[in-house]
């Protein structure tokens, strides 16, 4: 049975670092919770209403408690062990349901504020990382898995940067699957474990062992990415390679690809990409060099205020303050979507750095 | 376990190495096991990671209770799995006849709440050495004192490997490779394959303290 503690006015229920098995509820009286803020510092005093419970995240979770429990007023309180607990919110749902609520709201509040400490530029983003996985899976001939991720980032990200080549992949992951099954056949990638006797990419062939009719609709946009030119080829697989954190490798097949400059729309990808690699390879001299060209020779690039970012961190990479402040100042100033990842990325820069 | 005849229709069967969802996916919905195994996993660098295995009747990807987070880990049917699964909309209903899933999900909440405000803890510390520290007293305080018995005073052994301390200090392998050599040297942990060990806790503690603002 839950056992009724008095407490005096001035007294402390729990302290902050002990370690607790009890679960409060307030009766009467008055009891604050005071703890600092983890992000500002700030003391916060939280006053506990009566008939409401306290302690119930550390003693449950069995780790110390967060924050001191001072008795404001004479207070009576129902001390739970955690078992009593458990058996009370058997025939209490509706409390546990209401903390349930209450605990997802600050699991989703202190998960936010994680985000905004994580952030990285050359971090692989959720994107990338699904179509990384789904080509994990194929290089290793494990098709179903391969079929399923892909065929999921085709679903999240029709016109995303990868959307090509995971049609592409998509289908020899299907074509593998029906022709040999999951863990067998040859290797379908570059970098496939456990070398065959066939050396090399075998050529899948859209009409060989076709898929089930079911994914009749997929096909179709399957079929465009079986068509990617030689150059989409290359710099898919120098995506492919900077996913990798292969940036030196990445690097030069990105440079190939500028140099022979024969299909605009990938050249221009390449060279913002090149320069990433710089970036990733903390070069940041030649990745100022490097983004400054694009800028000169194409003010208009789809991915100007990516570039204008990166150059604004390389420079306080070099412990140029004002020139990195400069550069993310440009990027909060130019026009456009207010809640692109550039512009969130620069602004927070921007304020990391004193502000304006 | 409760009666969960009446949520049949929130069951889903999965066959051997189907995956249920994939990591870096956006997920809504998460998942009570009835039955089979399940294989948590994570790429990580060439290699698929297992994170964990799990059965009836634990809960996973309950993060999706998070807008639009992407998936943290892969999920894979390790046999024939039976789940019951949920979202945002409708898990309600399912705890309101099954105190015992409410109750469950509690507790997992807690402590996903908790390594939230402690990872945040880290992440906010700006030495690099006091971020890397900081993850095993992180990883002290969660596991315990399970192995008290063997343990030498202030001596701890973690079953982590330099990865997972990177990817809880928010920092990449190489560096905090270097980091951990560095504390190598100074004979402050030991480095193996499977483990690290810190030689005394306590001087973790106060380096800590010494680099975190007030």
């Amino acid at each position: 049975m839950p056992k009724v503690g008095t407490y005096r006015a001035n007294s402390v229920i729990y302290f902050q670092g002990d370690q607790g098995d009890r679960i409060f509820v307030l009766q009467s009286g008055r009891v604050s919770l005071n703890y600092n803020d983890i992000e500002t510092g700030k003391l916060i005093r939280e006053i506990i209403q009566t008939g409401e419970f306290f302690g119930v995240k550390s003693a449950l979770g069995r780790y110390p408690r967060e924050e001191n429990a001072v008795v404001l007023a004479d207070a009576n309180v129902l001390a739970f062990t955690v078992p009593e607990f458990e058996a009370f919110s058997m025939s209490n749902t509706r409390i546990i349901i209401k903390m349930l609520k209450v605990f997802s709201n600050q699991l989703r509040h202190i998960h936010k504020q994680v985000e905004n400490l994580m952030e990285n530029p050359t971090a692989v983003n959720a994107e990338m990382g699904l179509f990384k996985t789904g080509e994990y899976y194929l290089r290793n001939r494990m098709y179903s898995q391969a079929r399923y991720v892909l065929s999921r980032y085709l679903t999240y990200y029709p016109a995303g940067k990868m959307a090509e080549l995971s049609g592409r992949y998509l289908e020899m992951a299907e074509t593998a699957l029906a022709k040999y099954g999951d863990g067998k056949g040859p290797a379908p990638l570059a970098g496939s474990r456990a070398p065959s006797p066939m050396q090399g990419a075998p050529d899948f062939d859209a009409n060989e062992g076709g898929p089930s009719s079911s994914s009749a609709p997929r096909l179709a946009k399957v079929s465009e990415g079986a068509s990617l030119s030689d150059v989409a080829k290359e710099y898919y697989d120098a995506v492919s390679l900077f996913s990798q954190e292969k940036y030196q490798d990445a690097a030069k097949k990105f440079k190939a690809i500028v140099e022979n400059g024969d299909e605009s729309e990938y050249v221009g990808k390449a060279q913002f990409d090149l320069g990433r690699c710089l970036f990733a390879l903390s070069q940041w001299d030649l990745a100022i060099k490097h983004f400054t060209g694009i800028v000169q020779s194409a003010p208009k690039h789809p991915d100007m205020a990516d570039i204008l970012f990166i150059m604004g961190q390389s420079w306080e990479k070099k412990g140029d303050k004002a020139k990195a402040k400069a550069f993310f100042s440009k990027v909060l100033s130019m026009p456009g979507d207010e809640d692109s990842s550039a512009r969130i990325k620069a602004k927070k820069a921007f304020n990391a750095l004193g502000g304006a | 376990m409760a009666d969960l005849a009446a949520f049949t229709r929130f069951a889903r069967t999965y066959q051997p190495g189907e995956i249920i969802f994939s990591e870096f996916e956006p997920g809504d919905s998460f998942y009570l096991i009835q039955a089979g195994r399940v294989r948590i996993t994570k790429i990580v660098g060439d290699i698929e990671k297992n994170i964990d295995i799990l059965s009836a009747p634990e809960i996973f990807g309950e993060m999706a209770i998070l807008e639009g987070a992407p998936r943290s880990a892969t999920a894979i049917a390790l046999e024939t799995v039976k789940v019951l699964e949920f979202n945002r909309a409708n898990f309600e209903i399912l705890m309101m006849g099954n105190p015992q899933i409410a109750l469950r999900l509690l507790k997992v909440f807690t402590k996903r709440i908790y390594d939230q405000k402690r990872r945040f803890m880290i992440l906010t510390l700006e030495d690099p050495q006091a971020k890397i520290a900081d993850v095993f007293l992180m990883l002290d305080e969660t596991q315990g004192s399970v192995n008290q018995s063997e343990l030498d005073g202030d001596k701890r052994e973690f079953k982590v490997t330099v990865d997972d301390v990177a990817h809880w200090a928010g920092m990449n392998t190489a560096e905090v490779q270097t980091l951990l050599g560095h504390f190598a040297n100074q004979r402050r942990v030991e480095l193996y394959q499977d483990r690290i060990v810190v030689k005394n806790i306590n001087d973790f503690i106060r380096f800590v303290n010494s680099k975190r603002k007030k």
